[in-house]
């Protein structure tokens, strides 16, 4: 019978980094991969963020020589009608400053996401754990936690191999054995997972090149969201619902997609083809539940770690990796794993930059869910946003219908139109966002409007009571 | 129908098992487990598997297809959605089941 300081179940990015971790930090660590190889079994959209660049350099180094690497500098939002006609197109914006929010060996990575196949990502990951010292078994399936009492104090494989350690790290993904064999969770709650079918395309490179650059596509119109992730010669096109809100069959949703006759222009353009069907679930909550047990630490997707507001789940793997591998090494050096030792490690990631993706997990979920995954509010949202670009630059410009004025005052007119049904919706979900404004952008604004109505209004009103208004209304 | 209108339909059909890569030198065991007393007969398992592995019988229970260890896309989606706690899902024996070729 083996034992080890650390046993993970799980190889992918999550795992292996704190298997990494782990070891680096003198514990005897093993970790889990039911696949024939880490990556072969993962499937997710798959884009890291521009944190990469801030937390792991190192790594993304390794990554940018990855064969499936794309740079991301660009997300392009195709705004379809429910005729599939494309509306309009708004992009994100990229500027030397915003790439200097994040700098390394003197470059700019504040505004670049990098696009990367699971398959060429988690064997690297799981290479930097092995030359750590960690040890990998491959091809084995964890059937069960070992228990003393209440307390996990190992695993058992398929075959009925018991491995013995002090701390069990689940790093098992959404359906995660550990949480179950701890008696954390039997199944997440409806509203908080989703199920995601993907497709994947193959194209050509050059195409991509040309066609596309360096940028993503979401597909945004009166079906649930879909993205498109582009790698160096292929893409992904998937997209998801809330389990509570299932209606359709997977596949059926994607084809929705498909129909976009933009969607078939591109994919033609690019000269892609359909190559591989995945499906996966992917938790998604305003903020992770419990995420530990009795000798047990729930890292990544196991965790319930995504994003609230994207659903991003890799840097949030390695780091709850990270977290709960420093945390498994300090109980073990004070001889305390103990469930109420190890509740320090929830207190630990709510504290960290992990911590913080949580502070408004309620508003982004929720932006969400009556937005985008509402077909039926789409339909509306698609005619305000054509609106809204139809107001914003270069539009105005270019609609030679009548003279510019009158151009402007219909679209302006139909924008105004539009306001109340789509003010309740702002009113619930993005105006309680407003509390994430930060302090100090909080007094510029109020500045800002206290001169403008001392200017229209100079003595009807004293300072201190426009000042007090504006601070009243920003909360 | 003519050509560019055949065209626009062949974009939209999706043959999954073109689609889904397979390890076939290991049998991936039993590993879902179906109670049917237990099932009260929602749909959900019908509704979310991207194989077609469930459907529901004249008794108004679901049916897990016989062959289903060759088709699963081990989502595990059926063991989320079952409340009832009918479907109980594992995953197939370690080095078996789907490959997943671009993640």
């Amino acid at each position: 019978m083996a034992k080890y300081d650390v046993v993970i179940v799980g190889g992918g990015p999550g795992g292996s980094y704190a298997a990494k971790t782990a070891a680096e930090l003198g514990l005897k660590t093993i970790f889990f991969e039911r696949g024939r190889n880490p990556g072969e079994k993962n499937a997710s959209g798959c884009g890291l963020g521009q944190r990469w660049w801030r937390d792991f350099p190192q790594i993304m180094k390794k990554i940018t020589k990855l064969h499936s690497y794309r740079e991301i500098h660009f997300c392009y939002f195709k705004i379809t009608d429910e005729n599939d006609n494309l509306i309009t197109t708004i992009s994100t914006a990229k500027t030397k400053r915003d790439d200097e929010r994040i700098m390394f060996e003197g470059k700019g990575y504040g505004m670049t996401g990098t696009s990367i196949y699971r398959s060429d990502l988690d064997p690297l990951l799981a290479n930097l754990a092995s030359d750590a010292g960690a040890e990998l078994r491959t091809s084995t399936l964890i059937a069960d936690l070992v228990k003393k009492g209440d307390r996990a104090c190992g695993v058992v494989t398929e075959g009925g191999e018991i491995i013995e350690a002090d701390i069990v790290i689940g790093a098992d993904g959404a359906h995660s054995t550990v949480a179950i064999a701890a008696g954390i969770r039997k199944r997440w709650d409806k509203e908080k997972v989703t199920l995601v079918p993907q497709l994947d395309f193959s194209c050509d490179e050059q195409r991509m090149d040309d066609v596309l650059g360096n940028a993503e596509l979401v597909w945004f119109g009166p079906y649930c969201g879909a993205y498109q992730v582009n790698f160096r010669d292929g893409f992904h096109l998937g997209l998801g619902q809330w389990m509570d809100k299932w209606d359709t069959k997977p596949v059926d949703m994607i084809k929705r997609i498909l129909k976009i006759p933009a969607f078939q222009a591109m994919s033609r353009a690019l000269n892609a083809q359909m190559r591989e069907y995945q499906v996966h679930l992917l938790p998604w909550m305003p903020c992770p539940g419990k995420t530990y047990g009795n000798g047990v630490l729930l890292i990544g997707d196991a965790g319930g770690f995504p994003c609230p507001l994207e659903a991003e789940g890799i840097w949030h793997a390695c780091i709850s990796g990270e977290i709960a591998a420093k945390l498994a090494a300090e109980a073990i050096s004070k001889g305390d794993v103990s469930e109420s030792f190890l509740s320090e490690y929830e207190r630990r990631w709510k504290q960290s930059a992990l911590g913080r993706e949580y502070q408004y997990g309620t508003e982004f979920v929720n932006l969400w869910k009556n937005s985008a995954f509402d077909p039926e509010f789409m339909k509306k949202m698609v005619l305000f946003l054509a609106e809204f670009q139809s107001l914003n630059f270069p539009s105005p410009i270019f609609d030679w219908s009548d003279d510019h004025m009158k151009a402007f005052n219909d679209h302006l007119g139909h924008f105004i139109d539009l306001l109340p049904e789509l003010g309740d919706f702002a009113r619930k979900n993005i105006v309680p966002l407003g509390k994430g404004i930060s302090a100090e952008n909080r007094e510029k604004i109020s500045a800002l409007v206290a001169n403008a109505l001392k200017a229209k209004l100079p003595r009807i009103i004293p300072d201190r009571l426009v000042e007090w208004i504006v601070s009243k209304y920003l909360g | 129908m003519g050509n560019k209108d055949q065209e626009q339909s062949d974009i939209v059909k999706i043959n999954i098992n073109q689609l889904v890569f397979r390890i076939e030198a290991k049998d991936p065991g039993d590993f879902i487990s179906y109670d049917e007393t237990k099932c009260n007969g929602c749909n959900g398992c019908v509704m979310v598997c991207s194989a077609n592995l469930w459907s529901l019988a004249e008794n108004k229970k679901a049916r897990l297809a016989p062959k289903y260890k060759e088709l699963c896309m081990e989502c595990a989606a059926c063991h989320e959605i079952c409340e009832s706690d009918a479907i109980v899902f594992k995953y197939p024996s370690g080095g078996s089941g789907i490959i997943i070729k671009h993640g």
